[in-house]
């Protein structure tokens, strides 16, 4: 079955990516599909490029476990529109908007709203993670 | 296209949450896909009559909802029990219908994807 994710969540605030990671880890292993993870309200923090993550927290380090999941080939896909006044940018929105850096990981993208509607049709199954 | 649910069940003006979530289903709208908005917990603050957004620097979301009718999104519902509770009395321009428990219940399970279920 192909299923469309959506992660609600801040990073180490809400526990939103940690039940995405394992959510994701246990599709994989029954033989599922993943359409795309999609970034909205504050889990466009998930895509924040340059967190340190503590110490004791060190087999919970969650831009290395997203990494992973990026590597398969699953687009990592956080929300323009939530991501910007966040300060959650790329290259071209930095440039755009005359900001001081890009903040956004590479291994996530920056994409419309649109992106949450084609992945969930194209899905048989939408999951959302709330913060 | 699939039918769409969005739920939105927290207070307009606490968080950024129910803005982003009408913009949601205004893109779903957009999309061509069948959208109903239902309103319920806290959400049904957002019908409270005579907002104004400007008061805390934001936008009044009352008229946010004004504008889902032309984007053909004519589906428009709220918890009863939602409002009783808070004790809102709905802006009846706004359009949205109050709905029982049992009915929500119909909703939810006739719409391909919920979309704002959790939270």
């Amino acid at each position: 079955m192909k299923y469309a994710l959506a992660v609600h969540g801040a990073p180490y605030s809400s526990n939103a990516a940690e039940h995405a990671l394992s959510f994701i880890e246990a599709l994989q292993a029954c033989g599922h599909d993943i359409e795309r993870v999609f970034f909205f309200h504050e889990g466009v923090y998930q895509g924040l490029n340059g967190q340190v993550t503590p110490q004791s927290l060190h087999d919970n380090a969650l831009q290395a476990r997203w990494a992973a999941v990026a590597a398969q080939g699953i687009e990592l896909a956080v929300c323009i529109a939530s991501g910007i006044k966040r300060g959650v940018v790329d290259s071209a929105e930095q440039e755009r908007y005359d900001l001081p850096a890009a903040t956004l990981h590479t291994d996530f993208t920056l994409v419309g709203l649109g992106q949450l509607i084609a992945a969930i049709d194209n899905a048989d199954r939408y999951v959302e993670f709330p913060a | 296209m699939k039918n769409y649910l969005f739920i939105i069940s927290r207070a307009p003006y606490a968080s950024s949450h129910a803005f982003e979530q009408l913009e949601a289903a205004m893109v779903a709208a957009v999309f061509d896909a069948s959208v109903t908005v239902l309103l319920r917990d806290e959400g049904v603050w957002a019908l409270q009559p005579r907002q104004e957004g400007s008061a805390t620097q934001q936008n009044t979301f009352a008229k946010a909802l004004a504008a889902l009718p032309a984007y053909e999104v004519e589906q428009l519902y709220v918890c009863r029990a939602s409002l009783n509770k808070h004790s809102v009395s709905a802006d009846p321009s706004l359009g949205f219908e109050p709905m029982s428990l049992a009915a929500q219940q119909r909703l939810i399970d006739s719409s391909d994807v919920v979309i704002g279920g959790q939270s």
